[in-house]
């Protein structure tokens, strides 16, 4: 009798798959598309995690979608001008249940962005909260905003 | 696909939705045992008070509200915050007053109880 475990709302999902395998033929043909801030979320890529990457004034911030994942679970590893970022999930079912839907998958990963700007290796910290990765870059002295006085003549 | 900076000539043809936030399927687990079914559902940064699971005449309806975790002004970006949703048209014989919910690490662990009447009974042979 509990074999009948629906999904109410799956005819909407299948609108959501058939709206992401248009948005990939979208991004083939021109990757800037989905880049570009103003598509943001709606038009996500395919790859895995999801940044999001902030201009924080004198940071750097990028955040990285990584449910089920620790600390231990990532590497962050930061070169001249990118960052790499690279993690495992393993996902085992419970011990002594059986398994109507498995949805969430094992996913191994590794990811290279290059960074607009240098950044301070020193200074640059990462952690994991609620499934989100954050990782705040120091910017490199030279590419600080700098305030500029206006002087009166 | 043009920005949507003009507010007086929309493209034609386009249905707006009431709600700007989007909400999306998170891809959720069922398991079960002899006690309870299982549920465990992706919902990365969403905290303890933007969840409400509620279960109504055999509807169990997760949603998970995201919170904005802007940071500073976007460069790039490949996800918004959104909503999880997802409704389950769950078996009866789940007790709604005994559901747990638990959130760690961006995964909501909810558990439902079986009620006593559904859980299998063994039955003793008696000698005669």
């Amino acid at each position: 009798m509990f074999s009948r475990f629906g999904d109410a709302s799956r005819d909407f999902a299948l609108f959501d798959e058939f709206r992401r395998r248009m948005d990939r033929v979208w991004e083939d043909m021109d990757p800037s598309w989905s880049a570009s801030p103003s598509n943001a979320g709606t038009h996500a890529s395919s790859a895995w995690p999801r940044v999001n990457l902030y201009d924080a004034g004198s940071n750097l911030v990028l955040k990285a979608d990584v449910p089920g994942l620790s600390e231990k679970d990532v590497q962050v590893t930061l070169t001249e001008s990118g960052v790499s970022l690279a993690g495992e999930r393993k996902v085992a079912p419970p011990p002594g249940y059986s398994a109507h839907r498995q949805e969430r998958t094992h996913f191994s990963f590794s990811r290279s962005l290059t960074l607009p700007c240098k950044v301070n290796p020193e200074q640059t910290q990462a952690s994991v909260k609620n499934g989100v990765l954050t990782v705040t870059l120091a910017k490199a002295p030279e590419a600080q905003p700098r305030q500029i006085a206006v002087q009166a003549h | 696909m043009a920005n949507q900076t003009d507010l007086v000539n929309r493209s034609n043809g386009r249905i707006e939705a009431v709600q700007e936030r989007e909400a999306i399927a998170p891809f959720v687990d069922v398991y079960e045992n002899v006690d309870e079914l299982l549920l465990l559902v992706d919902v990365p940064g969403a905290t303890n008070d933007g969840i409400d699971v509620q279960l109504d005449k055999g509807q169990l309806t997760i949603l998970a509200k995201r919170h904005e975790d802007a940071a500073g002004s976007l460069l790039a970006g490949e996800y918004r915050a959104c909503d999880y949703l997802r409704v389950f048209a769950v078996p009866q014989g789940i007790d709604p007053s005994k559901i747990d919910a638990q959130l760690s690490g961006g995964i909501l662990r909810l558990r439902l109880p079986k009620s006593e009447s559904v859980k299998p009974r063994r039955i003793e042979v008696k000698q005669g």
